[in-house]
């Protein structure tokens, strides 16, 4: 019996892999900060101690501590001393659009559109899937997590639009389908709601969610493939978009510039 | 639905129903234990796993239960919205929490069918088969009794099974019988089949099914489909 995992195991050797010279406690702090937001470090993990985090990326000790200093000023990681203390991934609640803007300034476009395409064919199988399983009552319940078009709160619309894709996948009747969109919420999730923030965003955003459950309940696969798919294509479109009027790499601006 | 017993459906059958009967007898226990909790006035988080655990253990003392345990309805316990004193896996770990997998926020778990049909009925349900990616992450049945107190529902004590477990019980004499004999659900979906070309999970046809028996008390049934 496979032993439900969430997330998933992932490459982590990639993570710990050796840092070259310059600039390396920010480096360190950089590379795990990306960890913890993706979810291949997870929530209330164990970091390896000062010395082995060292000796694994071959930093000096103060320098995997300062990195630590940081991670923990920005919240993503807590200390305890004592027996059984160490320090802990804390992965953020309700990351707020000034931490996201930031995470997109820092993301390439190469990587935006790689983990976008990948999560749009999971979501787009998702949905054709799911169009030949789906019942009425499945599809009734589903419509329950579509808001009012004049909801202002981008908290809810992000929540309602994660449990719609985890619906998808669970009527799929597939297990393991359901567990690579769970891991890729967990890496890319955040990210691809972030334009729910944006009110025209979530116009759109509703209509495509509508046309989505029209399909299902129709049973019409192709056409609920289609619409999963412009859901992450549109997504994807306003994050680059956004990220392009960010003022320079590594800016955290919240100004938004659409 | 025609009832022509040209067919013996009954041992399918009854594996199905014994094998449940048996789940619902040690949610029963639970049952009665968590209304005796909650007649004593306010309950917290941690007193209802204190309550449920040594139960839950003995629920899944039996290696076919993947998971275990008391779901809270939303505030019925003093300190927590939400609570899931609920233990799964091999390593039979203590839940708590559902979160979605992007945000962390908390998973309302009451719009599922195995919280909402007993809170609607009142009465004992068995739902699935479903991908459960509040709890499991995997494809189960899951056994619940609503805990009622003064006509309230303040959670459901549940047990999941997984489907694959159910299959390699019931599979061989569903195979004894042919003809594509399928265990379905109450809405008619597929939960174990012998022919090659029904899926579980999909829907058949009962109404139009050739021969029908019940497992049971269970909304369960073994058909022979058209």
């Amino acid at each position: 019996m496979a032993r439900p995992l969430r997330p998933a195991a992932h490459p982590r050797s990639a993570i710990f892999a050796p840092l070259g010279d310059e600039g390396r406690a920010t480096r360190v702090e950089k590379r795990i900060a990306e960890a913890i937001y993706s979810g291949v470090l997870a929530d209330g993990e164990r970091l390896p101690s000062e010395p082995e985090l060292a000796a694994m990326l071959g930093v000096a000790t103060v320098t995997a501590r300062e990195a630590l200093v940081a991670l923990r000023a920005q919240g993503l990681v807590t200390t305890t001393r004592g027996r059984g203390g160490g320090s802990f991934v804390n992965r953020p609640r309700h990351p707020d659009d000034a931490v996201l803007n930031g995470r997109l300034a820092a993301t390439s476009n190469v990587e935006l559109r790689d983990r976008a395409t990948l999560y749009g064919v999971i979501v787009a199988g998702c949905a054709e899937v799911a169009a030949a399983y789906a019942a009425e009552e499945d599809v009734a319940l589903m419509r329950e997590l579509v808001l009012a078009p004049d909801e202002t709160d981008a908290a809810r619309w992000r929540h309602a639009d994660a449990e719609l894709m985890l619906s998808l996948a669970a009527l799929t009747q597939s297990a393991r389908l359901t567990r690579e969109l769970v891991r890729l919420e967990a890496a890319f999730g955040a990210l691809v709601r972030l334009p729910l923030m944006d009110p025209g965003f979530r116009t759109g955003a509703r209509l495509r969610q509508v046309a989505l459950l029209d399909a299902l309940e129709c049973a019409d696969g192709d056409a609920a493939r289609v619409q999963a798919r412009d859901h992450v294509v549109q997504s994807l479109a306003w994050l680059l978009a956004q990220k392009a009027a960010l003022p320079g790499s590594g800016a955290t601006s919240d100004s938004g510039g659409h | 639905m025609t009832v022509q017993a040209t067919h013996d459906l009954e041992p399918p059958a009854a594996v199905v129903a014994t094998y449940f009967s048996d789940v619902f007898a040690h949610l029963d226990a639970m049952r009665a234990a968590m209304e005796a909790l909650f007649a004593n006035g306010p309950v917290s988080a941690a007193e209802v796993s204190d309550a449920v655990a040594p139960m839950a253990a003995r629920t899944l003392a039996d290696p076919r239960r993947m998971g275990a345990g008391f779901v809270a309805a939303r505030r019925a316990l003093s300190d927590k919205a939400l609570y899931l004193a609920w233990w799964q896996g091999e390593n039979r770990q203590l839940l708590a929490e559902a979160e979605a997998p992007d945000s962390g926020d908390a998973l309302d778990y009451t719009r599922h069918e195995w919280f909402r049909v007993p809170e609607r009925t009142h009465r004992p349900h068995v739902a699935g088969p479903y991908v459960d990616y509040v709890c499991t992450d995997e494809y189960v049945l899951t056994a619940t009794v609503p805990v009622l107190v003064d006509d309230q529902m303040v959670g459901v004590v549940g047990a999941d099974t997984l489907v694959e477990t159910l299959e390699l019980m019931v599979l061989p004499s569903l195979r004894a019988v042919g003809e594509g004999a399928t265990v379905v659900n109450g809405a008619g979906r597929a939960v174990v089949s012998q022919s090659p070309r029904i899926a579980t999970g999909s829907r058949v046809d009962v109404a139009r099914s050739r021969e029908a028996l019940g497992c049971g008390d269970l909304e369960f049934a073994v058909v022979i489909p058209a």
